[in-house]
């Protein structure tokens, strides 16, 4: 079944220079505990897409089904809390002002999940989950490095139990060493506890090692949808293909894969 | 030896409140006319700073002691008066950044711009001469319209097209040495392949050497002839982009080389935590170099 | 807090700073105690010691009904320090509160409350504070709410330009996709990044207001005799210029001593807090 349904969604943005059609007439689902990758180019409208999900715009047109019932603007806690969102640019996701517990322990107060005293309880537990040491909870982000920011970035977003999380790029302000770490985290922490994501990023090797399904978008329509091993193997769109064929390699099958790419009509 | 750069033993600390932090712990690179070298690792490894020094701005600032042996082009770097330093930027050697959109001014047109960069090296080109020159440079890095660009201001620009403007900036006096510090990371994939090809290219018909900072591999081994991968303030390898491509011969190499996700889709790496094995000594490819 | 500390005292002119404010805190304080004629604050006069130059007796010289100056000024810093604590009281949280609303909200808010702040910076603040003591009394209470009256704008409007750029922060984003009360982002998320330009900018502040109140009361709208007001004293004395100098000189310097002391210290936090103008 799936969680998620987006039902011929659309967002128009009023400017002073006209209106900026970010998602136009966008449809796709989301099954229980898949990871769905969202890629494009810059400006394609893959955060427009994913604030929608989150509820930070309202679409323009079209409808958010969510577990079943259609999301309205006003969302209640429950709805809110089974969404979450993990950001890019770790540097900015945390205040600099609080302690990196207080602001993993936010969404717990705000949806009353346990009581008072256990919160800080479970706030050390989710440091733990993701690779920190419980104590870091008392700790200002300033001192730590982009990687243990991006660390409690998830599990802020962990803390809430969700059902489906939004990861809009969350390793490309990351190193290689770093990324690898935090996409194998990513990876194991969807497995453990069924999770379902969709995974917002340009990087498409990315995408093939961590998505189930890629959805394609450019200029806010989507291109093409399908299962990751068919969009590598036989990519129907030649903006597709574009994508593919631009992406950086260091070993040689993944050159002749990507030449391959290249060469087919 | 027509060795453009040539850097030995630089050493770098940074004055602090807790005394001396070092940076760079003698390191030596070279390049010669023409080549493009990369410099590979991650971020706080020494990259920026030592693209610093060779432009001989780290030399001036007061909390950074620098030391050991930088040669541009015979010339004695580290030597030099701050005056002729200065002279040498934007003419002899040139430097793209990572954001093209903020290192250009916003309040000037383009082809101010490129006007200003030209008089560095001829005071006294004429308007006409330094448009027709800038035309010239905008269409070698594929820019449709150069007249309207030369008029237009950055941010009326994409983030694509001022990266070329930047390029073309930089290669429009000739320098010997390019310096790009992770060129175009600010950049879609798509259109930073695309302007990365374009400069191969382009170095290449001019003649000029590059200095490639970055720390995506894919990128390197598109864009370099040879390779250096820097941890932590030490080379730790140096070799044809190909034969460290193909037999990595550090432990930190390997380590930097697994964690790239394959679009193959081999599965994700198991990445080691900082190891011993990552302050082991440099090796060295061939002497084809 | 002794890291702060060792910060200002490491720069000369901070360090110089914190001394003259805590010689104005303390003169104040302490004035019953330390003043040499403690009852000069009111309505006495001694005629037999009036207009007396600086002796051994009247260091600064006495007035022109022989109370003592320096005294005088004593007392004097007591009332200022009062009305820069009450203004800056009252006006930062009016004027913080008005500038996280305009800055987080946008939109509507932004346009009707950012409106009026401009509308209040756009009278000079003399002419606003000389308006609102035309139609109230001129006594001390009125001179705060003159004061007040200009002053929380300049707040609205530093809070305001931090309040927008944090707006766009990732931290605000992940409160609001947590679903964080309006009051908890703006109070408890966004507050505390602005604070260390606050406290900053009341340090000057407070410098300014002892300058503003003493024009006021300069001009007889301010605090009223016999109650001692550097302004006042100025404006009395100058009038016997040159010859009863240390009527205007030694008040004008008290002046001058708390508005340098208090910008020096401010400048000295700004480093501290690391804000940047
Ligand atoms: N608040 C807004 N007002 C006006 N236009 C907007 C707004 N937000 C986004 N847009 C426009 O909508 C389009 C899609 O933007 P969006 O941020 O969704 O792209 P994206 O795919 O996430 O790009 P990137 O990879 O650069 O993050 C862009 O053209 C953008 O300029
Ligand atoms: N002006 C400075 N004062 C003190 N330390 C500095 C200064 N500039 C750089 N450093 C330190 O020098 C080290 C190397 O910095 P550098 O900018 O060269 O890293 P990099 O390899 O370019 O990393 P990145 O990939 O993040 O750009 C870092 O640890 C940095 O903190
Ligand atoms: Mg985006
Ligand atoms: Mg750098």
């Amino acid at each position: 079944m799936s969680l998620l349904r987006i039902n011929g969604v659309s967002k128009t943005f009023q400017t002073a220079g006209g209106p900026v059609h970010a998602v136009r007439d966008v449809s796709l689902e989301v099954a229980q505990g898949e990871c769905l990758a969202v890629v494009g180019e810059s400006g394609s409208g893959k955060t427009t897409l994913a604030n929608m999900i989150l509820g930070i715009l309202a679409p323009s047109a079209g409808e958010i089904v969510f577990g079943g019932t259609p999301l309205t603007d006003r969302r209640s806690p429950a709805q809110r809390r089974a969404i979450q969102l993990v950001q890019q640019n770790p540097l900015s996701a945390l205040n600099p002002k609080r302690s990196v517990g207080g602001s993993v322990r936010l969404g717990l107060d705000v949806y009353g999940i346990g009581t008072r005293a256990e919160r800080w309880a479970r706030v050390e537990a989710a440091l733990e989950e993701v690779g920190l040491p419980a104590d870091m909870r008392r700790r200002g982000p300033a001192a730590l490095s982009g990687g243990q920011r991006q660390r409690v970035g998830i599990a802020r977003a962990l803390a809430c139990e969700p059902d489906l999380v939004v990861l809009d790029e969350p390793t490309s302000a990351l190193d290689v060493l770093v990324q690898a770490r935090v996409l194998r985290l990513l990876n194991d922490l969807r497995r453990k506890k069924g999770l379902t994501y969709v995974f917002i990023t340009h990087d498409l090797a990315v995408v093939r090692n961590v998505a189930d399904r890629v959805a394609v978008f450019k200029s806010g329509r989507l291109e093409e949808i399908g299962p990751t091993e068919r969009i590598f193997s036989a990519p129907e769109q030649p903006y597709t293909r574009a994508l593919i064929g631009a992406v950086p390699v260091v070993d040689d099958a993944e050159l002749k894969l990507r030449n391959t790419l290249a060469e087919a009509p | 030896m027509s060795d453009i750069l040539d850097i030995r033993d630089l050493t770098l600390a940074f004055k602090g409140h807790r005394g001396l932090t070092e940076v760079l712990h003698g390191i030596s690179l070279r390049i010669a006319a023409g080549e493009r070298v990369a410099l590979v690792g991650e971020s706080g490894s020494g990259k920026s700073v030592t693209a610093r020094i060779i432009l001989g701005l780290l030399q001036e600032t007061g909390s950074a002691r620098v030391a050991g042996q930088v040669a541009f082009d015979g010339r004695d770097i580290m030597a030099m008066h701050p005056r002729d330093r200065a002279a040498l930027r934007g003419t002899e050697m040139s430097m793209i950044f990572q954001d093209p959109t903020s290192s250009l001014n916003p309040t000037f047109t383009i082809g101010r711009q490129f006007a200003e960069v030209m008089h560095r090296r001829a005071p006294r080109l004429s308007r006409t001469a330094c448009n027709a020159r800038a035309t010239e440079m905008l269409e070698e890095v594929s820019i449709p319209d150069p007249a309207r660009v030369l008029d237009a201001y950055p941010f009326q620009l994409s983030g694509g097209m001022n990266q070329r403007v930047m390029i073309a900036m930089a290669l429009v006096n000739h320098p010997k040495l390019l310096l790009a510090d992770e060129p175009g990371t600010a950049l879609d994939v798509s259109v930073q392949a695309q302007t990365l090809r374009l400069m191969h290219d382009l170095v290449e018909d001019h003649g000029t050497a590059v200095l490639f900072i970055s720390h995506n591999l894919g990128v390197v081994r598109e864009f370099a002839d040879r390779v250096y991968v820097i941890y932590r303030g030490r080379i730790v390898e140096e070799g044809a982009t190909d034969a460290v491509f193909h037999a990595p011969g550090h432990a930190y190499t390997r380590a930097l080389m697994d964690a790239v996700p394959r679009i193959t889709g081999v599965g994700l790496p198991e990445v080691p935590e900082v190891s011993d094995a990552f302050l082991a000594p440099m090796v060295r490819h061939g002497s084809a170099s | 807090m002794i890291r702060s500390l060792r910060i200002i005292a490491a720069n000369p002119l901070s360090l110089t700073g914190l001394i003259l404010v805590l010689l104005v805190v303390l003169a104040a304080a302490l004035a019953p105690w330390i003043a040499p004629f403690p009852t000069h604050n009111g309505a006495i006069v001694d005629f037999a010691y009036a207009n007396q130059a600086p002796n051994a007796r009247n260091w600064m010289g006495t007035d022109l009904v022989g109370r003592d100056i320096f005294s005088r000024i004593l007392y004097a810093y007591q009332i200022s320090l009062l009305l820069g604590v009450v203004v800056l009281a009252i006006a930062t949280p009016i004027g913080t509160v008005v500038g996280l609303l305009a800055g987080y909200l946008g939109g509507w808010a932004e346009a009707v409350l950012m409106r009026i702040v401009d509308i209040f910076l756009s009278i000079p603040p003399l002419v606003l504070a000389i308006a609102v003591m035309g139609v109230l009394e001129p006594t001390l209470t009125n001179a705060m709410i003159a004061v007040t009256a200009m002053w929380w704008p300049w707040y609205a409007r530093l809070v305001y330009s931090i309040a927008r750029s944090e707006r766009e922060e990732g931290y605000v984003l992940a409160a609001e996709v947590i679903g964080a009360p309006t009051a908890h982002i703006t109070f408890r998320e966004i507050l505390p990044n602005c604070l260390p330009a606050i406290i900053t900018k009341m340090t000057l502040d407070m410098g300014f207001v002892i300058i503003i109140a003493s024009s006021l009361s300069f001009l007889g709208l301010g605090v009223q005799p016999p109650t001692p007001d550097l302004g006042s004293m100025v404006a009395e004395g100058a009038r016997y210029l040159p010859d009863s100098w240390w009527l205007t000189v030694f008040p004008g310097l008290a002046i001058l001593l708390a508005v340098f002391g208090f910008n020096l210290l401010g400048d000295g936090l700004r480093d501290v807090l690391g804000v940047d103008e």
